[in-house]
């Protein structure tokens, strides 16, 4: 029976079922902790992607300058492969020829990751709303986790956007 | 095979030695917008860029907002410069309208405009040092840069978006003991400029990435429709602050910036010294400036315009940038064309990039001025 458990040909994953399946059993059993270990390490090492969609890139900028440095908080300006990062901070407006680029830079980026709409344009099309060519938020294109308001937000704002994010993610499931 | 293609389709030949690179929108140093590079080895054969990844439509939501209703959404292309794109406008409109501007207004508008030259070359400066690896470069302008940007918040209540130049003057009068605090910071602002040019503009990595990178002659900068301080870092003397002078410049006491390489150290180099000549106009004007009146023509309600149109222009950071706007009778303006620097200096980074190294690149591109925004519009 165990020699047809195995065998990849009748069942092809059987054996990811069964890692799965005791994966399963050690969260059963450690339960809290693990997910606090796992998420722990997550928050403090949320990597943006540098995708610049409109204005608010500048508050973007303005938010790891010395004066407000969003780094000590753990999320780090990365100019590194999009493979690598779990956090995407959509600043501002996503007009129709950025919308399909938007969503493919998403599903691009592995799992877990987390999505911030920064400025009112990324919210609901903000001081766009009635223009042909911007869309109303972008909540249709990426399920977003924190909404960060105004036009541009400030980077206090900002800062205490990715604040929530973490505590958000302290409060989800880990593994 | 020889089938008909459809009109408009060509069929291109390939060659193995070329490789096509896209860079963007998702690249570190593209900006918002695509750059389609075709690569022999490491060296760029061609460069196609892909604007219109932020066109937002401004000049049509222009057509049904009033003159006064306009300001906010017109000073969005560039946040950071927002009142050199509001410049224009209000020219234009004050014409279009016939309304006075007070001597008082015309100077804090001269002071706004500069102090906002100031903080877009430092952002600017900013993004050129972190894209050439010089990471002090990033942290020294983007630091001083908000001292620039408190100033302009204690005159208008915004951090950067300020609507504070507004058809008829400025929004409202500049803050109790505005002038000390603003001298003090221009002199700090030079201080530190000095300090700039030690370790970014003398710094040998650079000088051996930007010398003799992207050579712009003079005829191909005058031929290409080149502005700001692409053109001036060419050779050619053209500032629209001298040639073709708006409210107080002309009683003003400053110089203009020209270099004669044209590669992309002089390019980025002619904004640096630019900003000393920012200080020297901020300087000229508080001294010049009368110490009280009012600051405000009041308009009316709906203000109409007559039959008419309209073409005003200012020198901006990134150079001439203007308002074509026609009126018919009607509150709403009929036509809004906006005229960008920005977009005029794109249209010679094919010719710039052609022959150039990959790893050049980023170090031609950022010294073009360019922002991608403000020439989507």
């Amino acid at each position: 029976m165990l020699k047809e458990f195995f065998n990849q040909e009748t069942a092809p994953h059987a054996t990811n079922v069964l890692v799965g399946k005791l994966g399963d059993i050690l969260v059963r059993a450690v339960g809290k902790p693990l997910d606090y270990a796992i998420n722990w390490g997550r928050i403090w090492s949320l990597w943006p992607v540098h995708l610049e969609t409109a204005c608010c890139s500048v508050e973007f900028g303005a938010a790891s300058s010395p004066r407000y440095d969003v780094e000590r908080f753990g999320i780090i300006e990365a100019f590194g492969s999009l493979r690598q990062c779990d956090l995407i901070v959509v600043m501002g407006t996503i007009t129709r020829k950025m919308a399909p680029r938007l969503r493919m830079v998403y599903d691009q980026m592995p799992d877990p990751k987390y999505v911030i709409a920064m400025g009112a344009c990324a919210i609901t099309g903000g001081l766009y709303f009635d223009s042909y060519n911007v869309l109303p938020g972008i909540d249709g294109v990426l399920p977003v986790d924190i909404y960060v308001p105004g036009c541009p937000p400030r980077p206090e704002t900002l800062i205490q956007g990715c604040m929530l994010l973490q505590e958000k993610i302290k409060r989800m499931k880990g593994a | 095979m020889a089938t008909q293609l459809p009109p408009g389709i060509r069929l291109e030949t390939v060659d193995d030695r070329i490789m096509t690179l896209n860079v963007g929108p998702q690249h570190p140093g593209s900006g918002h917008m695509r750059l389609i590079i075709k690569v022999d080895g490491d060296y760029i054969v061609s460069c196609d860029p892909d604007p219109g990844y932020v066109h937002r439509g401004e000049e049509k939501m222009a057509e049904y907002r009033n003159y006064i209703q306009n300001i906010p959404h017109l000073e969005r292309p560039v946040i950071h410069d927002s009142s050199n794109i509001l410049y224009p406008y209000c020219l234009a409109v004050e014409e279009l309208l016939g309304i006075e501007v007070p001597e008082r207004a015309k100077y804090i508008r001269v002071i706004a405009a500069e102090l906002n030259r100031c903080i877009y070359i430092l952002y600017w400066l900013a993004i050129y040092g972190i894209f050439l690896g010089h990471s002090t470069m990033f942290m020294w302008p983007a630091g001083d840069r908000e001292l620039f940007i408190d100033l302009l918040e204690a005159m208008s209540g915004a951090r950067v978006t300020h609507a504070y130049l507004v058809p008829g003057g400025v929004r409202n009068d500049l803050p109790a003991n505005f002038e000390e605090r603003c001298l003090r910071q221009v002199d700090y602002l030079e201080k530190r400029l000095k300090e700039y040019l030690a370790v970014f503009y003398k710094n040998p990595i650079l000088i051996s990435r930007t010398e003799g990178t992207g050579i712009l002659s003079r005829t191909d900068a005058i031929r290409l429709g080149t502005t700001g301080s692409v053109l001036r870092a060419s050779g050619v003397n053209f500032d629209i602050r001298k040639k073709e002078p708006y409210d107080v410049y002309e009683n003003l006491d400053f110089e203009t910036v020209v270099m004669k390489e044209g590669d992309s150290y002089a390019r980025s180099y002619v904004p640096y010294l630019e900003m000393f000549e920012s200080c020297r106009i901020i300087r000229d004007a508080i001294r010049k400036m009368p110490k009280s009146g009012s600051v405000r023509t009041k308009l009316k309600p709906n203000p109409k315009g007559g039959n008419d149109e309209v073409y005003k222009r200012v020198e901006s950071g990134r150079g001439a940038l203007g308002y074509y706007i026609v009126s018919n009778n009607r509150p709403e303006p009929y036509r809004v064309k906006i005229s960008v620097g920005s977009f005029r200096n794109l249209i010679c980074m094919p010719y710039l990039l052609k022959g150039e190294l990959l790893g050049n690149m980023p170090a031609v591109y950022w010294s073009l001025n360019y922002w991608p925004v403000e020439a989507d519009r």
